[in-house]
C-alpha cells in the first residue's frame, strides 16, 4: 500500500514541492504568494479598516474573505470555501485587540491544481502575518484523499482528486517554538500542533479511514509548519 | 532574570519569532515585574507571540516584537505625519495611516484658544503627537509637547512626502543617525521630518535635491550599513557625470 506511485512520480505522503513568498504587492498591507505544484493562489490583506460589516459584533475585529476565481463568476462552491476561510482565519486571529475594524482578505486563484482551499489558507496565514494582524498562532493546511482501494494520498492533483471516493481538507495549528518545558506547553496532554482547527469532508469515509487521515495530516503539517516557519524567518531577515 | 535567561537553553531574544512562540515561563519567575511592548500578550501562565518579527530585550525587564509594517497602530507619544481629511467646529480629522480617523482638537496648539483657531486646507500635512490612543476609539493627537510648547510640531509647508514602512522610519530615527542620512547631509541640505507611521516628509531649496533625498531614503529600506553608504556614493557619482 506504501509503494503506490502516483502519475507524478510522488508517494502517497510527498507533499509536491512548495514556495512561499511574500510582500509582493505594492498597495496591499500585507500580501504573499503560496505555491504547491502548479496550484498557485496569490493572497492580499488590507486593514485594519475603520468600521464592521452589518450584523457583526463592533466590539471585535472583523474578517472579510473575497475569493477571486481565476476566471468567471463566484458560485455557490467559492461562496463555501469564503465561508470556511472566514471561520478558521477568525479563529487564528486575536479579535480583540483592534475592535470595530474590518480587515479583509483577497484570494486570488491564480491557477487551480488540486488541494486549492488549503493552499488559500495557506496564503493567507502568511499574507496575515505579512501584513502584522495580531494571531494567536500560525495555521498550516493540508488536503488527504481516500481512494477507492482504501489507501491515502497527500496533497493531490486535480486530476487524483477527481478519482478519489472521498477527501479531506485539514487545518492544524502550527508548531510553535517555546521556552517552556515539554510538559508545560501540552494542552489536555497532547501538544498544541495535534489539534484541528478546520475540517472540511466530501464524499464517504470511514471513521477509522479519517482517524488515519488526521495522523497522515499531523505528520504532513509539522513539515508545512517548518517549512512556513523558515520562509518567513528568511524574509524577516532580509528585512531587517 | 538575567540568570534565568542565560540558564534557559531556548532563550529566543534577538531571534526571529513567530505568532504562537512562547517567550516566557511566568511561572519559572515569581516576584518579577516585565514590561511587554507591541507584539506580546500574556496568555495565562506564559507569554506567546502575536506577530512575527525579531524579539528584542532591553535591561532591565522591557521586552517587544520588532517588525515593519505598512499600517501603523496608533500609540501613546509618537510623533507621526497626519494628513487632514476635514475641520469640524472642534476637531480636525487627521489620516495617520491607523484604522480609524484621528482627532486633532482645536485647542490643541501652543496658546490655543478659541479666538486664533489655525485654519487648515484639506489635504494639509501636520507634524503631531499622538496623546490618546485607546484600541476602541479614535486617536487623539496634539501640537504640542508635553509641556504646552510648539517644538517644532505643526505644518509642514512645501516639500514632499512619501510613504514607506514603520521598519524603514524606525530605522531613519534611530541614534546614532543613521547612514543614508549621514552620507546625504554631508553632501546636500534638506530639512527631514519622520513620522512613525510611515510617512516621510523631505524639503530642501531645489527640487532635484528633494528627488535625490526621497529616491535614496527609498532605496535604503532593505540595505544595511554599509551597502547604504554605497548606495549614497553611487547616486552622487551618477549626478555628478551626468550634470558634467
Amino acid at each position: 500500500m506504501g509503494e503506490m506511485v502516483r502519475e507524478d512520480g510522488r508517494t502517497a505522503n510527498q507533499l509536491r514541492p512548495l514556495n512561499c513568498s511574500r510582500n509582493i504587492l505594492n498597495r496591499a498591507h500585507g500580501s504573499a504568494r503560496w505555491r504547491q505544484g502548479d496550484t498557485e493562489v496569490l493572497a492580499a490583506v488590507y486593514g485594519p479598516k475603520a468600521g464592521t460589516k452589518k450584523n457583526e459584533n463592533p466590539e471585535k475585529a472583523c474578517i472579510e474573505v473575497i475569493w477571486k476565481p481565476q476566471s468567471g463568476q463566484i458560485g455557490k462552491l467559492e461562496k463555501e470555501y469564503e465561508m470556511i476561510m472566514k471561520k478558521t482565519l477568525q479563529s487564528i486571529c486575536i479579535l480583540t485587540v483592534n475592535p470595530n475594524t474590518t480587515t479583509s482578505i483577497v484570494v486570488q486563484v491564480v491557477h487551480d491544481d488540486g488541494a486549492l482551499l488549503p493552499c488559500a489558507v495557506n496564503a493567507a496565514c502568511a499574507a496575515l502575518v505579512d501584513a502584522g494582524i495580531p494571531m494567536k498562532h500560525l495555521a498550516v493546511a493540508i488536503c488527504c484523499c481516500l481512494a477507492e482501494s482504501g489507501y491515502l494520498i497527500l496533497d493531490p492533483t486535480k486530476l487524483e482528486e477527481q478519482n478519489m471516493k472521498s477527501l479531506a481538507y485539514l487545518v492544524f495549528p502550527n508548531s510553535t517554538t517555546s521556552v517552556c518545558t515539554e510538559e508545560a506547553s501540552l494542552v489536555d496532554g497532547e501538544p498544541m500542533e495535534h489539534g484541528i482547527i478546520t475540517s472540511v469532508t466530501h464524499g464517504v469515509m470511514l471513521v477509522d479511514n479519517y482517524l488515519h487521515c488526521l495522523e497522515r495530516g499531523r505528520a504532513a503539517s509539522a513539515k508545512l509548519s517548518d517549512f512556513l516557519r523558515k520562509s518567513l524567518k528568511s524574509q524577516l531577515q532580509s528585512d531587517s | 532574570m538575567e540568570e534565568k535567561l542565560s540558564v534557559s537553553p531556548a532563550s529566543l531574544v534577538d531571534q526571529l519569532v513567530v505568532p504562537g512562540d512562547v517567550i516566557l515561563d511566568l511561572s519559572s519567575m515569581a516576584n518579577q515585574t516585565i514590561k511587554l511592548g507591541g507584539g506580546l500578550r500574556q496568555d495565562g501562565d506564559v507569554i506567546s507571540v502575536i506577530k512575527a518579527g525579531k524579539l528584542r530585550f532591553s535591561k532591565p525587564n522591557k521586552y517587544w516584537v520588532e517588525s515593519s509594517h505598512k499600517r501603523y497602530v496608533p500609540s501613546v507619544e509618537d510623533h507621526v505625519l497626519g494628513i487632514v481629511v476635514d475641520c469640524k467646529a472642534d476637531n480636525f480629522l487627521v489620516d495617520i495611516k491607523g484604522p480609524s480617523l484621528a482627532f486633532l482638537p482645536v485647542l490643541a496648539f501652543e496658546g490655543g484658544t478659541r479666538r486664533n483657531i489655525p485654519k487648515f486646507q484639506v489635504g494639509a500635512l501636520l507634524y503631531v503627537r499622538v496623546v490618546k490612543a485607546n484600541p476602541s476609539m479614535n486617536p487623539e493627537l496634539s501640537c504640542t509637547d508635553a509641556s504646552g510648547k510648539a517644538a517644532e510640531f505643526g505644518l509642514l509647508k512645501d516639500g514632499y512626502m512619501f510613504e514607506s514602512s514603520t521598519g524603514l522610519s524606525r530605522m531613519l530615527l534611530s541614534s546614532p543617525t543613521c547612514p543614508v542620512l549621514e552620507d546625504l547631509g554631508k553632501k546636500l541640505s534638506f530639512e527631514i521630518a519622520v513620522g512613525l507611521n510611515g510617512r516621510v516628509w523631505v524639503n530642501a531649496d531645489s527640487p532635484s535635491s528633494i528627488v535625490i533625498v526621497a529616491k535614496a531614503i527609498m532605496n535604503s529600506e532593505f540595505l544595511s550599513a554599509a551597502q547604504q553608504r554605497i548606495m549614497v556614493k553611487k547616486l552622487f557619482d551618477k549626478i555628478q557625470s551626468s550634470t558634467v
